[in-house]
């Protein structure tokens, strides 16, 4: 080993590693509809996992945001005194706090919850861009000299909509900028977005297809921390499918057309574009060929 | 056949190596010291000079140092 | 060998013999050497019957290595060894084996034979229980955590951080014997039991007139940062444990639990056995727990106890707290090489003492140099001079952190002076001694080669050089070599 691989690796021994969890709790998922006890399986491994983490370095730090169709909460940590509780067993008290919190949050948050007449889609990107402002909150407060890791995990079953793509975006490149890594880890269907998310934070995008298996596809995947994945073998990633979707219909398009003031992406010509209002000309004798965007599966 | 002696190893820079040599040399240490000159960074020296020369290049730094600072300003 | 000209082999620092250090050094361990040197896998085993102990060693653990048991905890049978090596990605091989070897050798894993007459690893069963149980749950509750009423009169953080830190404060004023000088009040003198620490740590010793007089160790442990000398200090006392007839398994279960412990929660003492009371005591006198009076059931664990093993844990997690429950800086080095202190401890005092001229003293004013003189002197007491400016560091005056935010170094000392004391520590170390033998005039380049090859593939060549058939072989390689010479040469 070199002196300078050395020298990351107690740097990443000192840092403070950020987990937050994003947990799809809407009850409208695939997974959950199927089978209710499901959830409760879900959660048992995102909390052995959020523990697992914790485990490994004193300094590391955990939050579990919850994300339904109507709101996003934090189930762990919750704001001021923390809840008052003695061991019961053999389990290490932060680990127990971990649980009680989440499990009792989570609890209340879907007693709670508006009834639903119909599947809604989750508020992914929202509840992403939560978790960004903590991240960035407590980034602010770290002491001068102590270096943070900050990385989301996304764990949901949802199919992903093409509504929220702005806010996808706007979530990703962010992330990008802040150097946060978005992992995924997609319990139902491929998720094409997410997966464009994790490939532009380098962050690793996994599809479970059994939920037996979720704690130790978790614990492989996605407990070592981003800055020590180069150690460890995992799986390689997926080809990402880096369509974009239009602003008319929200619909994922290979070929579209491009406002040329604001890029917005449009799938039928339109004389004026809804985002900027910029009046385009009208097409001349000759057909105006449409632009490219971006190749389709570009790697 | 083979000839095997006890000693001590030294590693250093050529300019403190010549300086050993130098000593040798002089017999500035009472006597003769070094027992084989093996490249331009090591040498075989008898074990029981070593502090003796440890105390001597402690001087040799001494003399060549130059106080960084005046202690009466 | 390609480099036939020559070459070191053995590791530089197993080799480096201490000719000419001296007296011995302070030596700091971590956890995990404390482990690996102390422990034999009998005591390794009893201790990993205490989930805070087992949680402990985890943390300690390499990197790859925590992966590695994390992955297996969940899974029943062993695991083939080519599996588990084909986890960790092959460019970082060299530090996977180390990994490997950590694991086994703190008996965390073992090698066993399943069907198929492949090795395979499996975790320590007893190990495998218990971070399963601190991680998932079940069991039996660690102890004091019992349920305690409400505390009427709760300490907060601050409180206890002064606390621990005027404790703590008392021992090292002890060593430097300035507590019974001033004043001599109940506060500043510390037990009989805490003697018998200090005096086995060798940090200090009994001089001839019957008296305790602090020792080059105790001097270099004054130069440590708080949190590295609590851990030295329990690791010594962790050593005399045995022989009063406390259980060391228990007791490092308990410092651990402590340094896992939530600051500013109590805990209860109910259902301790008298020998873990003493313990609690013990610690009570160094400030690692806050408890109102002996008697009472509730304590509370201080800063002091807390990540006890981890420095890095601790200063990422409380750097800000740590500033407030650190004696305030109160050091100023200038470019040339002045050192102004603003203190009236005789502790500071003396500590600064070690490695600077001391010119002036005014009654909260001492101002010295740093000479060479006076560095060296340090050097040869075995203070190295990262110590030193470490210690400058962490006492540096909130003025020169500002400069450093100005200038953003790494340091907020002068560089150049940062620099002359390094330089001036390598300047005594031109030279590296090794002690061995050497063997030459060889008949035959065959006769070198072997000999040579032996020599390398127990370790213990230190030089060779193949064109005047020479070789330099450590001293304590020598009988092995020559028995192995004498049979080849049959």
């Amino acid at each position: 080993m070199d002196a300078a691989d050395a020298a990351t690796s107690t740097e990443t021994e000192a840092s403070i590693d950020l987990l937050v969890v994003v947990l799809d709790t809407n009850p409208s998922q695939h997974v959950v509809r199927q089978n209710p006890q499901n959830l409760t399986q879900i959660l048992e491994a995102v909390i052995a996992f959020g523990n697992a983490h914790l485990m490994q370095k004193a300094q590391n730090k955990l939050a579990v945001l919850s994300c339904s169709h109507h709101a996003t909460d934090f189930l762990y940590p919750l704001p001021g005194r923390q809840v008052e509780l003695r061991q019961v067993d053999g389990q290490y008290e932060v680990f127990s706090l971990v649980e009680k919190t989440v499990k009792q949050q989570l609890g209340s948050i879907l007693m709670n919850a508006p009834r639903l007449s119909s599947p809604c889609e989750s508020l992914l990107a929202g509840s992403m861009s939560m978790a960004l402002c903590y991240i960035s909150r407590l980034q602010r407060n770290i002491g001068a000299g102590v270096k943070m890791h900050s990385r989301i995990l996304v764990i949901t079953g949802s199919n992903e909509c093409a509504s929220q793509y702005m806010t996808y975006m706007n979530v990703f490149f962010t992330a990008q900028k802040l150097n946060i890594v978005i992992d995924t880890c997609a319990l139902d269907k491929t998720l094409s977005l997410l997966q464009q998310g994790c490939d532009i934070t380098n962050g690793q995008f996994l599809k479970v297809t059994q939920l037996d298996g979720l704690l130790q596809y978790l614990l492989w995947v996605f407990l070592p921390s981003p800055q020590m994945r180069h150690k460890m073998v995992l799986p390689p990633p997926p080809k990402v499918d880096y369509r974009a979707s239009c602003f008319c219909h929200r619909e994922l398009i290979d070929i579209g057309y491009v406002c040329s003031v604001c890029l917005s992406v449009f799938c039928k010509y339109s004389p004026i574009c809804t985002t900027c209002h910029t009046i385009f000309k009208m097409p001349g004798p000759l057909p105006i060929r449409p632009k490219k965007k971006k190749k389709p599966e570009k790697m | 056949m083979v000839n095997v002696m006890k000693g001590v190893l030294v590693e250093c820079d050529p300019a403190m190596k010549q300086f050993l040599l130098h000593l040798d040399e002089k017999l500035a240490l009472g006597r003769k010291f070094i027992i084989q000159d093996l490249d331009e960074n090591h040498l075989f020296i008898s074990t029981d000079i070593v502090e003796v020369l440890q105390a001597r290049v402690d001087d040799l730094m001494d003399r060549i140092s130059f106080p960084l600072h005046e202690k009466d300003a | 060998m390609a480099d036939t000209k020559s070459g070191r082999y053995a590791s530089s620092s197993a080799a480096i013999s201490p000719l000419v250090q001296g007296p011995e050094n302070l030596e700091c361990k971590n956890f995990q050497e404390y482990l690996r040197t102390r422990q034999t896998p009998e005591t390794l085993e009893k201790f990993y019957h205490y989930p805070p102990i087992c949680l402990a060693v985890f943390r300690e653990l390499p990197e790859i290595a925590r992966q590695f048991v994390i992955r297996i905890l969940f899974i029943d049978q062993p695991v083939p060894q080519a599996v588990v090596s084909s986890w960790g990605a092959q460019k970082f091989a060299k530090e996977q084996a180390e990994a490997t070897s950590c694991l086994s050798a703190l008996n965390v894993w073992r090698v066993t034979a399943i069907p198929g007459g492949l090795a395979a690893w499996e975790l320590s069963p007893t190990f495998k229980k218990s971070v399963r149980q601190a991680l998932m749950g079940g069991g039996k509750p660690w102890p004091m955590t019992n349920t305690l009423d409400k505390d009427s009169k709760p300490r907060d953080i601050p409180f206890l951080d002064s606390y621990a830190m005027s404790r703590w404060r008392c021992v090292l004023h002890y060593m430097v014997g300035t507590g019974g000088r001033n004043g001599g009040s109940d506060a500043e003198a510390i037990s009989p039991d805490a003697v018998r620490i200090l005096l086995h740590a060798n940090l200090m010793k009994r001089d001839e007139r019957g008296g305790i007089s602090i020792t080059r160790q105790g001097f270099q442990f004054l130069l440590l940062d708080t949190r590295a000398q609590v851990w030295h200090f329990m690791l010594q006392y962790l050593e005399t444990c045995e022989e009063r007839g406390i259980s060391l398994p228990e007791c490092l279960s308990m410092l651990f639990q402590l340094s896992f412990a939530t600051l500013g929660r109590d805990y209860s003492s109910e259902g301790m056995s008298n020998q873990m009371l003493t313990f609690l005591q013990h610690l009570r006198e160094f400030g690692l727990v806050y408890q109102r009076k002996r008697k009472e059931c509730r304590f509370y664990p201080t800063r002091l106890a807390l990540n006890v093993t981890n420095k890095d844990a601790a200063t990422a997690t409380t750097a800000a707290d740590e500033e407030r429950m650190q004696e305030r800086g109160y050091i100023v080095v200038e470019t040339n090489y002045r050192v102004y202190a603003y203190t009236d401890s005789q502790l500071q005092v003396a500590v600064l003492g070690l490695f600077t001229e001391l010119l002036y003293r005014f009654p909260n004013l001492v101002v010295g140099v740093l000479t060479r003189d006076a560095v060296r002197q340090a050097l040869r007491g075995g203070i190295t001079a990262e110590q030193i400016v470490s210690y400058l560091e962490q006492y540096a005056h909130p003025n020169m952190k500002l400069v450093e935010s100005a200038i953003q170094s790494k340091s907020c000392l002068p560089p150049t002076v940062v620099d002359q004391i390094k330089l001036w520590e390598m300047e005594r170390n031109r030279f590296t001694y090794t002690e061995g033998v050497v063997y030459n005039q060889f008949l035959s380049q065959n006769d070198f080669v072997t000999l040579r090859d032996y020599a390398q593939s127990i370790n213990m060549l230190v030089w060779q050089n193949e064109r005047t058939r020479t070789m330099v072989v450590q001293k304590n390689g020598h009988d092995d070599v020559k028995r192995y010479w004498k049979k080849y040469s049959k």
